[in-house]
């Protein structure tokens, strides 16, 4: 039920539909395909059974509650719980049809090919150039590697910034420069798919909203999934949103997806209990 | 649970209502004024529009304020919406009972005979229904109700009809013509008050199923009309 989502239709005024416009037949591919993901760390099911697509040049918004699962489970579109200890996935997770759990799936490629941004900005202490073209060294992408990092900083709406002071370190910019370099260092190697977990929570609402018009450009090119907190921030940027919600059972507490629809849908008439409690405040 | 935001809507709606109690008590001073001639109540129907008024404007900015500073969404949003455009309708309504007790105290002193008053307080009496309807439909969450209002509205645009008739019927005298055209004008004022409890009436439907949707359009008639 959660997935059969309709692509969102142009109802608003002109400068509206411009901003959320429709994608055109060829763009409504389906980037991911999950089926029935299941995490469990330990003894513990993190999120349950969720059946969800994302679509290829839209932003997907995941929102809920704290604990409801949602890091965990965008965390799972780029192998990144690999990583966790006793972290066990059941369920499928189809990348442009290509099982990213099957055998012989090299977790490298999968993340160079879905990049993630974190809450946290996290530079390495290096200069901006260096940060930049850290991920196209490693990956002997060494051509042009000038016009690669220009290109990666104008994408990421910073190269006016640093254009001037590419070798001073990155940790002289501020939260939110830092956050679009982040962003400059993963499209850097151009992935297809940008995953933003709290992109923007620890920033000042100026750097917030230059991060979510940088997310409008970047849908151009990305398809981008983003976790967020902040329930504006989703009915802002995102094109469908998905809303979790934990399913508490005998001393258990489980995320579920709940309810994946339209944004537009999803802040004016949701169709579940749960999520119109959750999106005006009565719960969560 | 955002405990201010709900109480502020509560109390917006309550406001709301209490000016709806306030265009019924207008509507029946007009009629009244009306009917007997009395311009001293005609004048109180006048003076106390400043009552509607200022609910109105009371609503008005509680839901500026509400926009923004609580951003509402879904249920929330409906209901902040549907009241402000309520709150429109209603003033408008009571601005209509301000122009009926105006136009009373205008007409030449001539009798046009029983069946005129009997006209108006036929309509009028329709329209406080209407307007009750669309006040406890909208209350109680009653889209049933709130659909009901549109045979109402047909019953009032009935008796405009009559009414205009009877002032066709008038004759020539100077007098009686001035009196037929101040009628005509109090006639399609509690028409149009009849209108826009159906708007109200709109709300409420919107409010419960998140569909815009006119009960009623001239240029697409409803099969009922057809």
């Amino acid at each position: 039920m959660a997935r059969d989502v309709t692509i969102p239709v142009d109802v608003g005024p002109a400068e509206i539909a411009q901003e959320r416009k429709a994608p055109t037949p060829a763009q409504r591919d389906v980037v991911f395909d999950i089926d029935g993901l299941t995490v469990s760390y330990g003894s513990t099911t993190a999120i349950s059974r969720v059946d969800l697509d994302v679509y290829r040049n839209l932003i997907t918004a995941v929102i809920g509650p704290s604990g409801c699962g949602k890091s965990t489970f965008i965390r799972c579109l780029n192998r990144m719980n690999d990583l966790v200890p006793g972290a066990r996935i059941d369920g499928q997770v189809l990348y442009r049809g290509q099982d990213l759990y099957a055998d012989g799936v090299d977790p490298v490629e999968v993340r160079r090919r879905i990049g993630m941004v974190f809450q946290r900005a996290n530079p390495f202490p290096k200069s901006i150039y260096d940060n930049v073209a850290w991920g196209p060294r490693v990956l002997g992408m060494k051509k042009d590697l000038d016009g690669r990092i220009e290109r990666a900083l104008t994408d990421a709406a910073l190269w006016d910034e640093v254009k001037d002071r590419l070798k001073k370190s990155a940790l002289s910019l501020s939260g939110g420069q830092q956050q679009r370099l982040c962003i400059a260092r993963a499209i850097a190697i151009e992935p297809e798919v940008l995953l933003l977990d709290e992109p923007a929570s620890a920033l000042d609402p100026i750097a917030t909203s230059a991060i979510e018009d940088l997310m409008h450009e970047l849908k151009k090119e990305y398809t981008l999934v983003i976790v967020t907190h902040n329930m504006q921030q989703a009915a802002r940027v995102a094109d469908l949103t998905a809303f979790f919600s934990l399913e508490v059972g005998e001393s258990k507490r489980t995320g579920v997806l709940v309810e994946y629809d339209t944004t537009d849908k999803i802040f004016t008439n949701p169709s579940d209990q749960r999520t119109e409690d959750y999106v005006t405040g009565r719960f969560g | 649970m955002r405990t201010t935001f709900q109480d502020e809507l509560a109390l917006l709606e309550a406001t709301l209502q209490e000016e709806g109690a306030l265009v019924l008590r207008a509507l029946r001073g007009a009629i009244n004024a009306l009917e007997q001639r009395d311009e001293e109540l005609a004048d109180e129907v006048i003076a106390f529009d400043d009552d509607v008024d200022e609910r109105y404007v009371r609503i008005e900015e509680g839901i500026q304020l509400l926009l923004a500073r609580q951003t509402p969404v879904a249920t929330d949003l409906r209901l902040v919406l549907a009241i402000l455009h309520i709150n429109l309708h209603l003033e408008r309504m009571a601005d209509y009972c301000v122009t009926i007790a105006k136009l009373s105290k205008l007409v030449p002193e001539v009798d046009p005979g029983p069946r005129f008053v009997e006209g108006f307080e036929e309509m009028g009496s329709r329209c406080e229904e209407m307007i009750r309807i669309a006040l406890d439909s909208f209350g109680n969450r009653d889209l049933e109700g709130a659909e009901s209002l549109v045979d109402l509205d047909e019953l009032v645009d009935r008796a405009n009809r009559r009414v205009v008739a009877r002032i066709l019927e008038l004759g020539g005298d100077p007098e009686m013509r001035e009196y037929g055209l101040r009628m005509v004008v109090v006639s399609r004022a509690l028409e149009r008050i009849g209108d826009h409890a159906v708007d109200i009436g709109e709300q409420t439907a919107y409010l419960l199923t998140a569909e815009f949707r006119e009960f009623t359009d001239a240029s697409h008639p409803s099969p009922r009309e057809a």
